[in-house]
């Protein structure tokens, strides 16, 4: 295959630009939303009181129930920079002893790791003194974004809380990987299909790292055959320590996730092949495309808008690079721009391939920041923006007239669980940015006043 | 009342006495956190029009303030996406230094932004590196056009109310001196970003309207969608009047301090009385009294059948008003100065030692105005554990309102306190300052009476609660 990467895509790595105003948030948060996602735990923010709010804001980004899961905070301030915030961290982590809870993790900031607070040495010497398990993760926020911040947490979890290999295998078993480094902003909707697509499928799901962990599923990692990593933002060093201490095979790797048409066949017909359920998948397949076939024309699909459309897609690499076939094969949509705000190893080369598969030429921004988007979208003009609701602001001064918010942030309320992938989720992806449309012709004010 | 679930039931005053001599210690559990300095400096700056942050850190913090402050702003203020711009620190930053990389940027904020201000934040790690951002500002101020300012906001070098206070002073370096007064004309002072939830519009189109009944005008609300030349030529109003005297306080003594500029010390507007001292604050010494009084006349006649619904259910009532996020606890102490007002005995829930300490300039003005509430604090507020504390409290609550006659609940209506309930959140919209105020706050408590005998939501309880 002939890759075009060294004209398409041009990188924006951090470094060519001093000035960011940046997407993600950092290392801390995203180690905080998958420590969170066992349940039960307690998350202890080694830092100054302000980072608590990025704790409070996995908290939200978990679905973290505040009855059961916890967070603390040793709210560091000048004395504890100048003198070191050992002995408050010890004295806090004793103080929690008041409560319930079997874990705790330690997560630290800026401060705290630039004064070379040794939290591992009193997380160490505390332990005794308590009866929970205490797991040091060093995840300031400058060691990286969110993404790597979960990879950091990734890595403590495998190292302080899964039993070392090897285990007997349960045969079809796996662990998910990384479902909330997902713009989706209900991204619980995908896990939940991608569940119930192995069970269909007859496999068995070992741990989710993380969401609704339970501590002992971490307990049957060794024992799983594959792993999925559910995003391309996170996930993938901890596949690959998995595949390195445990030999849990990886699969569906290289393969976009489970958005539109074609990437989901292509996504459970690998499952099937893997777990000996080609027939299934291929059922799952052929009622998933006749649902959705049938709700476009029972409920009517818009189309008049989409055709040859000009648009950009600006999201993280998890929804965005998935969403690029979907919408030129499904929707008949022409992406113009590509804005990927994060992607892990080996995303923009995933790309690249669905770019030149589809025979797009699209600019290609990676790491992009707002001001890079908003500057792209001024330049080229697309028609149509999938994205969030920062490119729904910025272009309310230029003359898009389809901002579509699809992917985080998006200030919309949502109660349920709405999945973009699979079928159901193809549907959901659809009817937003239809309704997103209609509101384009919507009247914004009233030529007369009723009589009545 | 079981007093083992008491932590604290005595007049305000002495609990000040308590906190100040250190017998009650000021000092939030661990799972309560304010935002820190820098959130709060923030805040404040993202109030100022056309004004490009150059945040001198990780990516975690400025996404984090953009997320909460730029967002809000675009969504219910109307106001254009703007940046919220960082430096971006990694690993490598932290070990050499990011000065040069810092002045790049603000070059380059210039460049891509082209503001009218430029405002560079120090983060934790900038702070603890020791990059010298206001010397920064100095040399970066020479290469781009737009002014630029420095605040050292480190989250660990103080509370929160030491965020607003220094981004205030630094902003009074765009100030020119005071030269030809502008007769008539006022500074609203200590808004930011704003209005906020807690600060909503309506409290300060209320507050416009009071301003130009007496024939005054308003040269800028700062820092509440501010222009830089309205904070430039801030220095000439005749006076400046608080939005809240909390958060305008400091910034009204320093403008007070430096220029000269007379600062109306009212609280704020709740009730007829706090309003008219509101009014008559900033009118007397522009010489707007007579002006004043006749608004305060007609408005006070307008208001006439609210403010006798309010005397008739605050009359011989304990309004127990209980302090959360919304009201906080400058609004409920006003409150219970309004429900002592129309003739209820105030009980003030829950004003935790903490912030008795951040807000103590504020109370101790309310105590020098006479007002010495009743307060109560439970043992449910310095639990552990939110949700634990939550649950806590309410039962407290439950417990405080059966032990007395004829209670009146005035606060969140998260609480279920089993008497009837005012719901005074701030997120209602609804405005509660002046006479506008007056017609809201009468509405409320009828429907809070009227409704009373109703039962309480059990999925509100159970979501809440988990009983």
């Amino acid at each position: 295959m002939e890759t075009k990467t060294d004209q398409r895509i041009a990188p924006q790595p951090d470094n060519q630009s001093k000035c960011h105003d940046p997407y993600l948030r950092c290392a801390l948060y995203g180690a905080s939303a998958a420590c969170l996602g066992i349940t039960g735990c307690c998350v202890l923010s080694h830092s100054p009181q302000g980072c608590y709010q990025l704790v409070e804001a996995a908290f939200g980004w978990q679905d973290a129930d505040y009855t059961e899961t916890l967070t603390l905070c040793t709210k560091l301030c000048e004395a504890e920079i100048v003198h070191g915030g050992e002995d408050l961290l010890a004295r806090t982590i004793r103080e929690a002893a008041q409560l319930t809870f079997p874990l705790m993790f330690v997560v630290t900031a800026c401060g705290p790791e630039i004064v070379g607070d040794d939290i591992v040495a009193v997380c160490e010497e505390v332990a005794p003194e308590v009866d929970f398990q205490i797991v040091p993760v060093q995840c300031a926020g400058f060691r990286g974004d969110q993404n790597q911040g979960a990879d950091i947490a990734f890595d403590a979890i495998l190292k302080h809380l899964v039993p070392p290999g090897p285990a007997p295998r349960v045969p079809r078993s796996l662990v998910l990987v990384a479902p909330h480094a997902n713009a989706n902003p209900t991204w619980m909707g995908d896990l939940a299909w991608v569940k119930e697509v192995l069970q269909r499928l007859g496999a068995t799901v070992a741990c989710t790292l993380t969401h609704d962990t339970a501590p002992a599923d971490l307990a049957r990692i060794p024992t799983a055959e594959g792993c999925l990593v559910l995003s391309h933002d996170a996930g993938q060093k901890a596949a690959d320590t998995l595949s390195r201490e445990y030999g849990l095979e990886q699969w569906c790797r290289g393969l976009p996730l489970p958005i539109g048409f074609a990437n989901t066949r292509a996504w459970l017909t690998e499952l099937g092949q893997r777990l000996g359920a080609e027939q299934e998948a291929a059922r799952l397949i052929a009622a998933g495309e006749k649902q959705v076939i049938e709700a476009g024309r029972r409920k009517g699909l818009e189309q008049s808008a989409m055709h040859r459309a000009p648009t950009a897609i600006v999201a993280d690499a998890t929804v965005g690079i998935p969403l690029v076939r979907m919408v030129t094969e499904d929707l008949e949509m022409i992406p113009t721009l590509v804005c990927l705000r994060s992607g892990q190893v080996g995303a923009p080369e995933l790309l690249e391939r669905e770019l030149a598969e589809l025979d797009l030429q699209p600019r290609v921004i990676l790491n992009a920041d707002v001001f890079q988007v908003k500057a792209a979208l001024a330049e080229l003009r697309p028609q149509m923006v999938l994205g969030s609701n920062l490119e729904y602001h910025a272009v309310a001064e230029m003359d898009i007239p389809y901002p579509f918010r699809l992917v985080n942030p998006i200030n919309q309320f949502r109660l349920t669980d709405r999945a973009y992938w699979g079928y159901t989720g193809m549907l959901n992806l659809i009817e937003y940015m239809q309704n997103d449309w209609l509101q384009r012709w919507r009247s914004k004010g009233r030529r007369y006043h009723a009589r009545w | 009342m079981d007093e083992s679930r008491i932590a604290f039931h005595g007049p305000l005053s002495q609990l000040v006495h308590k906190v100040e001599t250190g017998e009650m210690v000021p000092k939030l559990q661990a799972s309560h956190a304010p935002p820190c300095k820098f959130w709060t400096a923030f805040q404040v700056i993202n109030g100022i029009r056309h004004m490009a942050p150059v945040i001198h850190g990780p990516k975690g913090c400025t996404y984090s303030v953009g997320a909460s402050y730029k967002m809000r702003g675009c969504e219910y203020r109307g106001v254009p996406l703007e940046p919220t711009s960082c430096t971006a620190q990694n690993e490598a930053d932290v070990v050499y230094g990011g000065e040069g990389k810092l002045l790049e940027a603000v070059k380059e904020a210039q460049h891509r932004y082209n503001p009218e201000l430029i405002v560079i934040l120090s983060c934790c790690c900038s702070g603890i590196t020791g990059d010298d951002v206001e010397k920064v500002a100095q040399m970066a101020a020479e290469e781009v056009e737009a002014r630029v300012l420095a605040i050292r906001s480190e989250g660990f070098g103080g509370d929160f109310r030491s965020g607003y206070e220094d981004a205030f002073r630094v902003i009074m370096q765009l100030m020119e001196p005071r030269r030809e007064v502008m007769k008539g004309v006022i500074n609203i002072i200590g808004a930011r970003e704003g209005p906020t939830y807690t600060e909503w519009t309506e409290d300060l189109d209320e507050i416009k309207r009071l301003v130009h009944g007496v024939g005054a005008h308003i040269n800028g609300v700062l820092c509440g969608g501010c222009t830089v030349e309205e904070i430039r030529r801030a220095a000439n109003a005749e006076m400046n009047a608080s939005w809240c005297y909390d958060w305008g306080q400091k910034l009204g003594d320093l403008m007070e301090e430096r220029f000269g500029l007379p600062y109306a010390r009212t609280g704020q507007p709740y009730g007829l009385r706090a309003t008219e001292e509101w009014i008559l604050g900033m009118a007397i010494p522009m010489g707007l009294e007579k002006q004043a009084r006749e608004f305060i006349r007609t408005e006070t006649a307008a208001v006439a059948r609210e403010t006798g619904i309010l005397r008739r259910c605050f009359e011989g009532k304990t309004a127990l008003i209980e302090i959360s996020d919304f009201p906080g606890p400058i609004r409920a102490l006003s409150m219970a100065r309004m429900a002592k007002e129309f003739g209820a005995h105030p009980v003030v829930i829950n004003l935790h030692p903490y912030t008795v300490k951040e807000r103590l300039p504020s109370i101790k003005f309310f105590l020098q105005q006479g007002e010495d509430p009743e307060v109560i604090l439970t043992q449910g507020l310095f639990a552990l554990g939110t949700f634990n504390a939550s649950a806590d409290t309410q039962g407290d609550v439950e417990m405080i309102a059966a032990d007395y006659d004829n209670a009146l609940y005035l606060g969140s209506p998260a609480r279920q306190p089993g008497v009837p309930q005012m719901n005074l959140t701030t997120q209602t919209g609804y405005p509660q300052y002046g006479y506008v105020g007056i017609r809201n706050m009468a509405r409320l408590v009828q429907s809070g009476l009227q409704h009373a005998a109703r039962p309480r939501s059990p999925l509100f309880r159970k979501v809440l609660y988990g009983d």
